[in-house]
């Protein structure tokens, strides 16, 4: 894991000298006080926040998380560890960071064999956040292709469709969506073959993977119907889906785990410019669906319908879970607190439910079909793909659009908007992305794998 | 609003006829028969295979000793899976239908008598209408149904059990009537006038004013009643169809409570709401007008259930007396509450009235029912109604009968999470929680003053009002509710 790891974190169990202490304490309890503490070392208490914003800026701290069982002192280790990120790359002057985390346990094996496998998770969940924290100059569609190319070191396969490919494949909902900006889109899918892949089988469903497909609007102006100007800045992290999904699969290699995965990242900038597409135009899509556009602010279920169709018809996965910061209409719903779970498969359905529970990247199981799919009669086109009216129940109405593209596999879809990211630190998190998603697809994979 | 009588199969001589048919079969033989096969043809042509939902209308057929003005056919669905909801949007079908005939039969020949009463209540709840303020419309405008006679083979066993699912529409219809009427006609006190209607039913109703309000310490409610020049009310209504009787669990006296947010006009306050679409708060009061509705429904039912039903009743006007956004208030239950949106008006006046009735009447349970906030339309549309809930059964009892009724809930999540947003810098919480989550955080304020009793929450906004017709409920005021808590009492409450 040597450089895939921000914190290089081990099991001691006598901490060494001179380093910083920081024992948090759970929230509601009062602050632990230990005696024996050594000369010249200085002690950390209070809250988990506290503790965390601390040793952001400490390169080489303990936790002192004697008397806890090992899944509990992991546990909190991951939060410090999670909660300490801060992303300077962008800066000249740059402030210390925690790099390097001693757990005072009483149980180090323990520990050191259960965090292999959420250090993983935590790399991918880091790599993600960086993709989501950069901003749309440095991140295209193009140089986002490039920074998935490091997968391969971990033996991911990095498959990435051009335009041409992209044309091809009859790809004509991401193209037109990615048409206007002078970065072009791109499809890339990432495979994990699974460590108990059995090459040379093939047809058998032990070979067909889990399929996670990612919404990586790299900018989104809104295209011809434009956003207002305030908040615009957010929009650079409208690929926070894609980036989940690559976050997540480097989990799964990292760890290398026995499941068969892909994900398909659908990679596009929704600018303005005068080959923009407009507002009336009829787009026939991967599947040959006819689609009436209405709003070219609502690209994002332009560019997954695709994505899916393709995901389909290349890898014949199991089940497919879409990740997209989908609509506003989310937020509204079900604030930052959860992300929206649109789901035709109650199995699938409760699998994610559980690791969003597991995970604390909770969800909440939202409905699908019915008046929805009336709000996309089109007049004149198979479907349209969002309602004209005001006060609609677009992200319901998004996910019924996405069903149709989804065709008969078992599909869920993730509406992560309002989740992706947070304004300021709390608790739980520091400001900036979250890499909500990531901890999720890789608990879900692990369900998965438990299930045979 | 047309009688309904049940009668033995026999075909009829004149007027129209309606055929309900499940998916597969043929038409009634014996009108079959008197067109010599030309009913059958005639639904052959159409395409007409009795799936749910299809119908198909045939003028002046030719029948053999009738004189028939029209025919009807509306589609069942498959025949091992007709349910008392589809039996009812069969009849709500066939009305809408019918609208042009003073006189119609109704074949359901093959339903079991509870069905059959179900298709006339379907028809009774579509072909409702609320005519009091069309003065001008000719009566050959309007519509004519006047009689309807249900074929039934056990026409005794139909009309028993159409009699509790009239007194159920007729609670309906009262809650419609209530959410149509305009905001001039129907304040408070009015509204408050009306409820003494459920007297002549056996309820017990008390009417408070603005004196008895203050007594109370209703100072939220007040604080939103101050801007009208319309006194607001708040109306508690008593049903004891329980009773006393011996034997009687204690349990089962305590009452089951509904309360419902009355806003008999919604401007916004001093936080004015845009003009376009405010002609729409004039049914705010919806909440209150399905409490009404459902006591109506349980009385004239004689449900064997205690039941208390509270409504809150203010106007929200700007004026030089209305409250001010940053105002802070102090509720019934001590808590304070700063104002920061005098828009969000409803959960003031629910935060007084549920605090009340929970210390009055120590429920079984508390349902509250509000057009709460605009953020669950845009979180679940017209399809579903958001259920909030500390309760799991009672949850799962409410989506199952709203299931059942056809008036569906989809769950919504609460939790401490949200309600951080509430959290106020100089008072106990503020009145709103922002645009993200607004109707969670509109329901934990409301949570705010439940002392853990089992409560939910119903935020109606999306579904107390209906743009375009469906089978049972003609476009406009929908009575959302009504049927679903019936049910809920019906199914569970009635022991």
């Amino acid at each position: 894991m040597t450089g895939f790891s921000r914190v290089a974190v081990r099991a001691v169990t006598t901490p060494p000298d001179r380093v910083p202490i920081a024992a948090p304490c759970p929230p509601g309890q009062a602050v632990p006080f230990e005696d024996g503490w050594r000369e010249g070392q200085r002690q950390i208490s209070g809250t988990l926040a506290a503790c965390a914003a601390a040793l952001a800026t400490v390169p080489h701290a303990v936790l002192d998380a004697r008397g806890l069982a090992p899944e509990a002192a992991i546990e909190l280790a991951r939060r410090v560890v999670e909660r300490s990120w801060r992303w300077q790359a962008l800066k000249r002057e740059r402030d210390t960071e925690l790099s390097r985390l001693d757990v005072w346990t009483d149980a180090p094996v323990l520990f050191e064999v259960g965090w292999t496998r959420v250090a993983a998770a935590l790399a991918g969940q880091d790599f993600c956040r960086e993709l989501v924290a950069t901003p749309a100059n440095l991140l295209t569609p193009v140089t986002f292709t490039q920074r998935l190319t490091r997968l391969r070191e971990l033996g991911i396969g990095v498959e990435v469709l051009v335009r041409g490919d992209l044309r091809r494949a009859g790809l004509r909902g991401l193209l037109a969506v990615g048409r206007a900006s002078a970065n072009p889109p791109r499809v890339v899918a990432l495979t994990w073959p699974g460590t108990q892949h059995r090459p040379g089988r093939s047809g058998g469903d032990a070979e067909s993977p889990l399929a996670f497909v990612g919404k990586g609007l790299t900018f989104d102006t809104g295209g011809i119907c434009i956003k207002p100007a305030e908040g615009m800045e957010a929009m650079r992290g409208d690929m926070a889906g894609a980036a989940a999904c690559a976050g997540a699969m480097m989990a799964l290699a990292l760890r290398r785990s026995p499941c068969p995965a892909v994900a398909v990242l659908a990679l596009a900038e929704n600018a303005i410019g005068a080959d923009a597409w407009r507002p009336a135009d009829v787009i026939e899509m991967a599947d040959g669906t006819e689609v009436e556009i209405v709003d070219t602010d609502a690209e994002g279920r332009i560019a997954l319908a695709d994505a899916l169709v393709w995901t389909r018809r290349r890898f014949a996965p199991t089940l497919i879970v879409d990740a997209a910061t989908l609509t506003g209409s989310i937020v509204v719903a079900l604030g930052h607190q959860r992300a929206g779970l649109f789901c035709d498969d109650d199995t699938l359905s409760h699998h994610l439910l559980a690791a969003g529970e597991a995970t604390g990247e909770a969800l909440w199981r939202m409905p699908l079909g019915g008046g929805y799919r009336e709000a996309l009669d089109s007049d004149i086109a198979d479907l349209r793909h969002c309602s004209p009216e005001r006060m609609q129940p677009d992200a319901s109405q998004a996910a019924t659009f996405l069903q149709h593209f989804a065709g008969t596999t078992p599909w869920a879809h993730l509406d992560i908007a309002g989740v992706e990211a947070h304004e300021e630190a709390d608790e739980e998190h520091a400001a900036g992305p979250t890499g909500f998603g990531v901890r999720l697809l890789d608990a879900l994979a692990a369900r998965y794998e438990a299930d045979g | 609003m047309p009688d309904f009588a049940f009668a033995k199969p026999a075909l009829p001589k004149t007027g129209a006829l309606a055929l309900l048919i499940a998916e597969g079969e043929a038409p009634w033989p014996a009108a079959d028969s008197a067109s010599s096969g030309g009913i059958a043809r005639a639904l052959k042509a159409a395409e007409f295979t009795g799936k749910k939902g299809q119908s198909c209308t045939i003028l002046a057929p030719a029948m053999s000793g009738a004189t028939m003005s029209r025919i009807v056919a509306v589609g069942l669905g498959k025949a091992s899976e007709i349910t008392q909801l589809g039996a009812e949007e069969a009849g709500g079908t066939a009305a809408a239908l019918l609208a042009r005939e003073p006189h119609a039969t109704v074949a359901a020949q093959g339903l079991p008598a509870g069905l059959a009463a179900a298709v006339a209540t379907g028809m009774a709840l579509r072909a409702w209408r609320f005519d009091r303020y069309r003065t001008t419309e000719k009566d050959s405008e309007k519509p004519r149904l006047a009689k309807v006679t249900v074929l039934t083979d056990d026409a005794a066993a139909a009309r028993a059990a159409h009699a509790p699912m009239a007194a159920v529409a007729d609670g309906v219809f009262l809650t419609r009537e209530l959410v149509a009427e305009p905001p001039n006609v129907l304040n408070p006190a009015e509204l408050a006038q009306r409820c003494r209607r459920l007297e002549a039913l056996g309820v017990k109703v008390e009417i408070f004013g603005p004196k008895e309000l203050k007594k109370l310490g209703f100072g939220a409610m007040l604080g939103v009643a101050q801007g009208s020049a319309n006194e607001p009310r708040m109306v508690v209504m008593h049903w004891n169809g329980a009773g006393t009787r011996r034997g009687a669990r204690k349990e089962a006296a305590a009452p089951l409570a509904f309360i419902g947010k009355g806003v008999t006009f919604d401007s916004g306050g001093i936080s004015i709401k845009p003009a376009g679409g405010m002609e729409d708060m004039k049914w705010d009061m919806g909440g209150a007008g399905t409490v009404v509705g459902l006591m109506a429904a349980l009385a004239g039912r004689k449900a064997r259930v205690n039941a208390v039903g509270l409504v809150g009743l203010v106007e929200n006007m700007p004026s030089g007396t209305a409250q001010r956004p940053s105002d802070v208030v102090k509720t019934a239950s001590g808590q304070t509450v700063e104002v920061i949106n005098t828009d969000a008006e409803g959960r003031l006046v629910l935060a007084d009235v549920v605090w009340y009735c929970q210390h009055r009447f120590a429920p079984r349970f508390m349902i509250d029912l509000a057009t709460l906030t605009g953020a669950i339309i845009i979180a679940l549309g017209h399809d579903f109604a958001g259920v909030f809930s500390n309760d799991d059964a009672l949850s799962k009892q409410l989506q199952e009968a709203g299931e059942a009724t056809g008036e569906k809930l989809w769950r919504m999540p609460l939790g401490e999470a949200y309600d951080k947003q509430l959290k106020s810098d100089i008072a106990d919480m503020k009145n709103v929680g922002g645009r993200p989550g607004g109707a969670i955080t509109a329901a934990q304020f409301i949570q705010r003053f439940v002392n853990g009793k089992p409560w939910a929450h119903l935020d109606i906004a999306g579904t107390a009002w209906s743009s375009k017709d469906a089978a049972c409920v003609p476009k406009g005021a929908t009575a959302f509710g009504v049927r679903l808590l019936d049910r809920l009492v019906a199914d569970h409450y009635e022991k």
